[in-house]
Formats: C-alpha cells, structure tokens, sequence
C-alpha cells in the first residue's frame, strides 16, 4: 500500500516535469509547476533525506541533544519539532528566495525552476542538514568553530572573514532592492518608515510596561501595521503629505544608512528585536497566504519556458543561462547562509537527533517551495510588462514610448497606455524599471490574491507585498549590521583587546559605524550605477552566497569523512563539486569577460574609452572605474578564500584517507537520552 | 482549556524566536534552586542581548 502511495507521487510528479518540459505555445497552468515540485520534495524527503539521516550519520533519538545535555532555560532549550520547524524555517527564509527566481525568470520559467527544485532536494537541503547533524553532535558549535577544530586555525580564520564579507555584500544588495522598490513610492515609503515607531512602540511594550507579554505586543504591531498600510494610500493621494515620503534613490540609501547605524547601537530590546517578532509572523503568514492564493486561483504561467536571454544577451543582469542563472537564483537552491543558522541558533533547541531531518532538511524544501512560488509570481506576468518592471530605465531607453519599442524589438508586446494603467491600478505613478524583483513579485502576488478577492483591491495588496518584502529586507539589514558589527569587534579584538569589549561604548560606535560604511559604499555604488546596479551587484551577492555554501559542504565533507563514512563522502563532495565548477566560473567571467555589460574590468576599460570620445566626464568615469575595479577584486578575493578552504580541507582528506591521520572527530560522546527509553 | 492556550501561546512566542520565560523558571527551580532568579524584565533583555550578538539568525 505504501509502496503504491510512492510510485503514485513519483509517477505524478514526473508527468508534471513532462507536461512543463515539453508544451509549447498555448500558456500551462501554474498547477503544474507546483505539481512537479511538491513530487519531487516529497521523493527527496522520504528517500534521500533518510539515507542521509541512517547510513551517512546515523541520527539516534537514544542520544542526548544539546538541549538535553545542556539545558540552560536561555539558548539551550529543547522545543517541540513542528515549532522548531516554524523557527526554522522563519531565521532561513528572507527576500533572498523571492528575489532570485523574479530576476532568474529572465531566462524562462523553466531553467530556474529545475534548478531551485532539483537544486535543493540534492545540494541546498544537503548542506543545511548536514551541518546541523554536525552542530548538534558537537554540542551546537558554529560553521567557523567547526572549521577551525576539524580542518584548522587558518580555515576558520578564512571562514570568518569569508562570512563577515558576504554579510557586507548580501546587505547592500539587499538594501538595493528596498530602494527600488521604494523610491518615488510615498504609499510604500510611509508604510516602511511607520514600522519604526510601531517596532519602537512593542519593544517598550513586551520589556518595559508588559515585559514578557509579546504576544499582546505583535497583536498591537500587526494592527498597527495593517492600519499603517492603509494610512499610506491616504499619504499618497494628499498633495502636502505626499512629497515628504516622496524621495530619490540616493536620498533613500543614505536614510538606509542612517537607520542601519542606528538600529546597530541602540539596545536590541528597543527596535531589533520587536521588528525581528512582527516580521516572522508576517513572513510564515503571508507565505502561507501566498501558497493559498496560487492554489485557489491556479494562474496560467505567460512567459515562456526559455527566452532567447539564454544566449547571455540578458537585458536585466548579463550572462548565459551556465553558469549565472545558478549564481542568480542564489537562495532558493542552496544558499550558504543557511548553514550559520544550522550550526546556530537551531542545534540548541533540538529535542530529539531524528528531528534534524525535518528541519534541516525538510526546513529547506520549505524555503524551496517559497521561490518556486515567487517564480510562479514572476511567470503569470505578461512577458511584456515583466521585462518593463525589471529592466533598468536605461535599458529600456529611459522613457514608456521607448520602453514599449524596446520590448517588442524582443519579441513581446506591451503598450505604454497598458503599463500607466497598471501603474495606477496598484496605486504608484510608474513600475517602468524598477529593477530588483520586489516590485514586479509584488504586482505578481497582487495580481493572484485580487483574482481571488476582487480587483479592486489590487493597490493594497501591492503595498502589502511591498511591505512584507520590506520588512524582513530591513530586519536582514538591521540584525546583519549588528551580526558584522559583533564579528567586526571580535576580529579587532585579536589586535587591540579593548576594541573586542562589544559593551565600549566608543568601540561599539566605531564597529557599528565601519559595517554600515562597508555596506554603505555598495549600497551607494548600487543606486547611482547606469546599468541599474543590480547588474553588478546582485551576481557579487549569488557569488559569494554560493561559495559559502562551498566552504560549508566542505566542513561537512571533512565531518563525514573524519567519522568513518568516506564511502558516503560523494553526499556532500558532489554539490561540492557542482557548486564551484558555477561559481569559479561565474566569478571568473564577472571579472574577465570581454564583454563590458558583464566583465567588471571591461566595463572599466570601455568606461575609459568613453572618457577619451569625451561621451563621459571625467569625475563620473573615475568614480565608475575604481567600482568596476573594487568589485573585481572583491570577487577574486571571495574566490581566493574558498579556493583555500577547499585546498586545505582536501589535504585533510587525503591524509585521513590515506591513514597518515587518524580518522578522529571532536564529536562530543554518546550520552544516554532520559526522554527516550 | 488553559493548558492548551498555554502551549499555543508558548508555541507562538518559540516559533518567532522569543524566550519563554515559565521555561526558564522551570529549569532553575529544578537544577539551581539556591540561586537567585531573574525577574521577566531581565531575563527577557538578557536573552535578546545574547541571541543578537551570537551570530546571524536571519539569512538572505
């Protein structure tokens, strides 16, 4: 009975791969897409996720967990495993998995989707659950301590500054989409800027005049954000409020900025914190609402499987499909971020060790199933208006007559009258090239709830998806700038002890301060790039992601083969593999490629030559080169680092396979669950 | 009735990442009876001093 039950999920699953693989012409139902995922998910989840949890570690409930063992009423406490799972699954998921597959759907709907499905099921969810299984035998210790104990001081050195510099990227190019999405948009602004003081407002609420009472305190929150949203459609159409919320990309950066510094070195309890609790119960809520709405309405997906963008002429972000629609899609697939959660947070509160396997890994098919819907969200679009939305204004010609000639030069319609229109219809002056994927996964996700609640609605709920958007863009931002700022005084400390105390004061400022900066100055580059920033900014953030995920699969390599299980090392060393063959690629083109749209050093070249026609000024052009050079080494750097991790962590391998080195692991010994007979 | 608003209610405020503080008391009066106990206030601006500083705990 059950083995029917399996053959029907594969056999369903495999007809919906091959209803998407091979219709043409007439538009296919999201169904699906959904269909094929969900089948595959569950194959990989029953089949893979156990092989790894018996044969490669092994999971025995009989064994205490950290939270067991440990327990300490604060970080160490056991949870039950669906909450966990929620918690889970809240810290992992961000605007990286909504973002990526809207700005990957360039290509089609189809290679994204392979990969975020496949992607996960055999490298994103591996990695994830892996490095959890690690954490939790060594008694919840971090990626970076990991690295140092089991492969050495350098790689975990490396690791560090690895992490430390791809959180200064992924806030930029996080902040960058914010921007986007915000400038000229006073609803949107006011809404955004509102949750401020409402966050301000819950803080004092659950830790001074109610402490402890945080559900009362995101009760409040939630209302006061839903009245904040309306508020803001009445901001926008009064003509003396409006254009205070009105504002440029530059000036919003700079706000940004200041907000970052100051959610940095305010106490967490004030703002940090009270945002971190009303953004996941947006979060899990409207992703909930968000599945019921695909569900509900089943939209059919208008763009095409594959565009010509394949060939690299891409006009949102230059590339061929191999290797950047890999580097794009970023979180959705496997994202290395992850694994800091995963040996984090999470391995404190397990209860049971066979419950990893449905957070790490089945915590990750979530946050999988989250893109695929975004890449739902992007492909009900017009191919027209998709391209219109997320085409930077430059590519497009600058204005909505040259806009509209542009796009039908490639092959799809949409008239100017037909972009005012939906402009107006979500209540905004202009979608045209609002570059970063928020906007048009917003007009994308208005478009499936209000075919199920009315079209009427479609303003709020494009403001709603922009907010939710925003919201845990900024919570990212916030709880990363403090995350670099801890990092930052922790790696200063090792030079002069006193700048490591985190509780000085001027230590604190001067941290605070240097993240913000950092991630500042890409910020600022982002949003006064002509080709859009996003161009240059958002492969930088792919880059780094997934090459953190090498360093990651790594260390679990390292793990799996250090306890004995080297016949199961191909787990962990064929992503591995796979990972750096797109990455090392993908780094080295943003670096040499001839071609200036996709090459940082040829884009500086070409920038020169401007110069000399006299096309350019020169303050411009400079400014523009030393960027195009930054970025280039920024690149070079990320890969310098994990091409080291991964040398060293090869001779640890070598040496552990060829009995030169005791195959000894520092996991903490078995201990005998009391909750488990 | 109240015991399962009690789990509800501790589940929600675990799933956001929030400490449960009848937890904490729990833990103390079982394994360090002889020390002092925070007060909510504390315990809860303790807790969050804590969890930001560890490391990330919102990815991308």
């Amino acid at each position: 009975m059950r083995t029917l039950l399996w053959v029907i999920i594969g056999v369903v699953g495999a007809v919906a791969w091959g209803v998407l693989a091979l219709h043409r012409g007439e538009t296919v139902s999201a169904a699906w897409l959904l269909l094929a995922a969900i089948g595959t998910y569950l194959i990989g989840y029953r089949f893979y996720s156990r092989f790894i949890a018996d044969k490669v570690f092994e999971l025995d409930d009989r064994r205490a967990t950290p939270a067991e063992r440990l327990e300490n009423g604060r970080d160490f406490v056991p949870i039950p495993k669906w909450v966990l799972f929620g918690h889970h699954f809240a810290a992992i998921a961000g605007a990286g998995p909504l973002v990526g597959p809207v700005l990957a759907a360039q290509f089609g709907y189809l290679p994204g989707t392979l990969w975020i499905v496949f992607g996960v099921v055999l490298a994103g969810a591996v990695q994830d659950f892996t490095i959890l299984c690690g954490s939790i035998r060594r008694d919840g210790k971090s990626l970076g301590q990991m690295a140092k104990e089991e492969i050495g001081p350098v790689t975990g050195l490396a690791a560090m500054v690895a992490v430390l510099s791809i959180m200064i990227i992924l806030l930029a190019v996080l902040g960058l989409v914010v921007v986007n999405a915000l400038k000229g948009s006073p609803w949107g602004l006011f809404t955004i800027a509102c949750t401020i003081p409402i966050a301000i407002l819950m803080g004092f609420w659950m830790t001074i005049w109610r402490p402890g009472k945080t559900l009362e305190a995101s009760a409040i929150g939630v209302a006061l954000l839903l009245l904040a949203l309306v508020g803001g459609r009445y901001v926008s159409q009064n003509p003396s409020l409006a254009p205070l919320f009105t504002h440029s990309g530059l000036t919003l950066a700079y706000l940004l900025i200041g907000y970052g510094f100051l959610a940095s070195a305010l106490p967490v309890w004030m703002l940090l914190c009270p945002r971190d609790y009303l953004s996941t119960f947006m979060k899990v809520g409207t992703i909930v609402l968000l599945a019921l709405g695909i569900l509900v309405v089943l939209p059919p997906l208008k763009l095409p499987a594959l565009t010509r963008f394949v060939d690299g002429t891409g006009p949102i972000f230059a590339g061929k499909l191999f290797p950047f629609a890999f580097i794009t899609i970023a979180c959705g697939a496997i994202s290395g971020f992850h694994a800091l959660i995963s040996s984090g947070t999470t391995p404190k509160m397990l209860r049971r060790e066979g419950d990893a396997r449905l957070i790490g890994y089945g915590g990750m098919l979530m946050e999988s199933f989250v893109a695929v819907m975004a890449m739902c969200a992007a492909a009900v679009l017009d191919p027209g208006v998709y391209f219109a939305i997320n085409v930077p204004l430059a590519g497009l010609g600058g204005n909505a007559a040259s806009a509209a000639e542009t796009i039908r030069s490639w092959g799809f319609s949409v008239t100017p009258e037909q972009m005012s229109g939906l402009a107006a219809s979500v209540g905004e002056t202009t979608l045209l090239g609002r570059s970063g994927g928020a906007p048009s996964l917003a007009v994308g996700m208005a478009q499936i709830f209000s075919g199920a609640t009315g079209q009427h609605l479609a303003a709020l709920w494009y403001h709603f998806a922009i907010m939710f958007e925003a919201l845990f863009i900024l919570t990212t931002i916030d709880a990363g700038t403090r995350v670099g700022r801890f990092m930052l005084q922790e790696l200063a400390g090792h030079a002069w002890s006193p700048l490591g105390r985190t509780s000085w004061y001027p230590s604190t400022i001067l941290a605070s301060g240097l993240v913000v900066a950092a991630w500042g100055y890409f910020l600022v580059q982002g949003v006064t790039d002509p080709l859009g920033g996003i161009n240059s900014l958002w492969p930088l953030f792919g880059i780094s992601n997934q090459l953190l995920a090498g360093v990651a699969l790594s260390v679990a390599t390292t793990l799996i083969i250090k306890s004995g299980k080297a016949r199961y090392a191909w787990v962990t060393v064929a992503p591995l593999v796979w990972l750096l063959a797109v990455t090392l690629s993908a780094g080295y083109l943003k670096i040499f490629s001839p071609l200036p749209r996709l090459g940082f050093l040829a884009h500086a070249a070409d920038t020169a030559l401007q110069v000399q026609n006299g096309a350019l000024d020169p303050a411009t052009a400079a400014r523009l080169i030393f960027n195009d050079r930054l970025n280039a080494t920024v690149a070079a750097g990320f890969m310098i680092v994990v091409v080291l991790v991964v040398a060293s962590s090869l001779r640890e391998w070598v040496l552990v396979l060829r009995g030169r080195k005791p195959a000894l692991t520092r996991e903490t010994p078995f201990i005998q669950s009391a909750w488990v007979s | 009735m109240r015991m399962l608003w009690r789990q509800i209610r501790s589940a929600l405020v675990r799933l956001s990442g929030m400490p449960d503080y009848e937890r904490y008391l729990l833990h103390c009066r079982a394994h360090h009876p002889e020390l002092p106990v925070l007060s909510e206030s504390e315990f809860f601006r303790e807790y969050l001093e804590t969890r930001s500083s560890g490391g990330p705990t919102r990815c991308c």
